[in-house]
């Protein structure tokens, strides 16, 4: 296995294989002055919550010239952001719950929204897990070429988390197989 | 009726989260569907909330909304005589 | 290949996989109508336990049962070897992580849970993880449990989407109005090699998982069923449609997703093999549902047998998301 690009995003920084790129917004507005720097043609994005602006917007820049077979990703609080902003909405006395927040009320509608933006057809799959390093077996024993029928050649990995507004950081990574 | 359909451009622009978009950009006779806005079912079933939340109007029946929604003056006019706030 | 030394079933149809397979076998249905269960809420029809549970208890005690029942085995929760891999999607109140560390903080476990949220495929892909550590020889053991509890939460954003069939549901009926929700919990305990002094042998053998996406749409599954049939092709490898014996299904009873699975079925030349569906009698379990149709299905199709040869039994789900995922379990 070997990691051919790596991009790292907090809401101040971000380093993609070891540059850093200049931003002038932080926080949330990160996300979104970065989708239009690179991405721009996806009017999706709007309609995302957090934890998938982030981690399509990281996938996006990684994935310019590269296809994967997988997207593998993992978190430590699965999508609970998302979870408070769908709460608000069934408040005693104010219950008109939204089906736009509540379809991201699970972790893994994130490696949804990336396979259909780069048509993975692929393993997406979303674990949650107490620290990043726990994702590193779990990535070695999926890609173990001894068990693949489906041969997975590349992969996007990788952490996205995001607890609060304003608060997320992400690290993903294209992983090949020799 | 020109004044609620503006006022529902709004909300539909907030609804749907159309980041950068005004009520202008919105043609009231424009299908919101397929062409035009481009919603999809997500969207659809985010606008029957809107009307319940903004109207009063309870739609049970998703399918129902198809003919309501071909556009904003049809949901305006739907509004216009079916709201009970 | 890995081997299922012990299982277990808790719901409201019974305690114990026994239980809740007679129950299944004699027809018995655990959905009911709730008019005031949660706040606010319409009315739904569910498979509810009849009292308030608590997640973490009822994990541990579907785990000690499944534990008692590893004859031959001996399963040391406390050795390094052992993995828990916990698959819900809501957790106990949204909480995902924290049940799991409780949950192998209880049984002694050294090791970081892994907790699998691949929407409602996740007890299928459990399985899969599971397989994948134990064969690459990360881990010699795995507890793999599947539980949800149902919430307002839950309740409230089904019915948002108008998924909820307000009566008992009718998978794969032209009349079919939607889902039931459901809650359980199920544990399957996998082993690399069962031990020597196996009395009895292993419940099966878990040979083949395939997970693909869709790339479709996040909430409506694929036209083509193209991620479900991805999946029976890659866990029917060397395999032709004649030699499946049992296919469980996920039979949700959305228009969209019972046509979707119809559609990938026949695509992969399944059509005429037995289906199994279970949601008509313990309601979409979400997390659980993976697990607990898992064991079901292996027990219906060895209490069928009445040959020597070793059955060929797939169970798929699909998920929100666009994830589909599938197993093949080989039973005597």
């Amino acid at each position: 296995m070997r990691v051919t690009h790596q991009i790292e995003i907090s809401p101040t920084s971000v380093v993609l294989d070891g540059q850093t790129i200049v931003v002038e917004a932080v926080g949330d507005a990160m996300l979104v002055e970065l989708y239009r720097r690179y991405v721009c043609d996806y009017p999706k994005f709007f309609k995302m919550d957090t934890l998938s602006r982030l981690g399509f917007v990281a996938a996006e820049i990684l994935l310019k010239e590269t296809k994967v077979d997988a997207v593998i990703l993992a978190n430590r609080s699965a999508s609970i952001k998302n979870d408070n902003d769908y709460l608000a909405t069934i408040s005693e006395g104010r219950y008109y719950p939204s089906p736009a927040l509540f379809v991201y009320t699970l972790p893994n509608i994130v490696t949804g929204e990336i396979a259909i933006r780069r048509h993975v057809q692929g393993e997406t799959s979303f674990y949650v897990l107490d620290k990043p390093d726990d994702l590193d077996p779990i990535i070695r024993a999926t890609m173990s070429n001894d068990l693949q029928s489906s041969n997975l050649q590349t992969v996007l990995a990788g952490w996205v988390e995001c607890s609060e507004p304003n608060r997320f950081n992400a690290k993903l990574q294209i992983i090949w197989n020799n | 009726m020109e004044q609620l359909i503006e006022q529902l451009k709004s909300q539909i622009i907030e609804a749907l989260n159309f980041e950068d978009m005004t009520p202008a950009d919105i043609d009231a006779d424009a299908p919101l569907f397929g062409e035009g806005l481009g919603l999809d079912s997500i969207d659809a079933l985010e606008l029957i909330m809107l009307l319940d939340r903004e109207y009063g109007i309870k739609l049970s029946d998703p399918k129902s909304g198809k003919a309501i929604f071909q556009s904003v003056r049809t949901m305006a006019e739907y509004i216009q005589s079916n709201r009970t706030k | 290949m890995v081997y299922c030394v012990g299982h277990n079933i808790i719901s409201p149809l019974g305690r114990g996989s026994k239980e809740n397979y007679e129950s299944v076998k004699a027809g018995r249905s655990g959905l009911k109508r709730y008019v005031n269960r949660f706040a606010d809420v319409e009315p739904f029809c569910a498979s509810l336990f009849d009292t308030p549970q608590s997640f973490v208890s009822l994990c541990i005690e579907s785990i000690e049962m499944a534990l008692e029942e590893c004859h031959g085995t001996i399963i040391n929760t406390q050795d390094a070897q052992a993995v828990f891999i916990l698959s819900t999607t809501k957790g106990d109140n949204l909480e995902l992580l924290k049940p799991a560390q409780q949950i192998a903080h209880y049984f002694g476990n050294p090791n970081s849970p892994i907790v699998v949220s691949n929407a409602c495929t996740s007890g299928v892909c459990a399985q899969i993880i599971a397989k994948r550590l134990l064969e690459t020889g990360i881990y010699q053991h795995a507890i793999v449990i599947g539980c949800d509890l149902q919430t307002r939460f839950i309740v409230s954003g089904f019915q948002s989407f108008k998924a909820l069939s307000p009566d008992p549901c009718k998978p794969f009926s032209p009349d079919r109005q939607g889902l039931n929700l459901g809650e359980a919990v199920a544990t399957i305990i996998y082993t690399r090699e069962p031990g020597e002094d196996n009395q009895k042998p292993a419940f099966w053998t878990l040979q083949a998982g395939s997970i693909h996406n869709d790339a479709n749409h996040l909430s409506a599954p694929s036209r083509t069923g193209e991620g479900a049939y991805r999946c029976l092709m890659d866990v029917m490898e060397g395999f032709c449609p004649a030699d499946i014996d049992l296919v469980g299904v996920h039979g949700t009873a959305t228009l969209y997703n019972d046509d979707m699975e119809e559609i990938a079925l026949e695509r992969a030349g399944l059509q005429n093999v037995p289906k199994s569906v279970l949601k008509p009698f313990l309601g979409h379990t979400m997390g659980a549902a993976g697990v607990l149709e898992t064991i079901i299905c292996a027990m219906a199709a060895k209490d069928s047998n009445n040959t020597s040869q070793m059955l060929q039994v797939i169970k798929m789900l699909s998920g929100f998301g666009g994830v589909n995922a599938a197993i093949r379990i080989q039973c005597e």
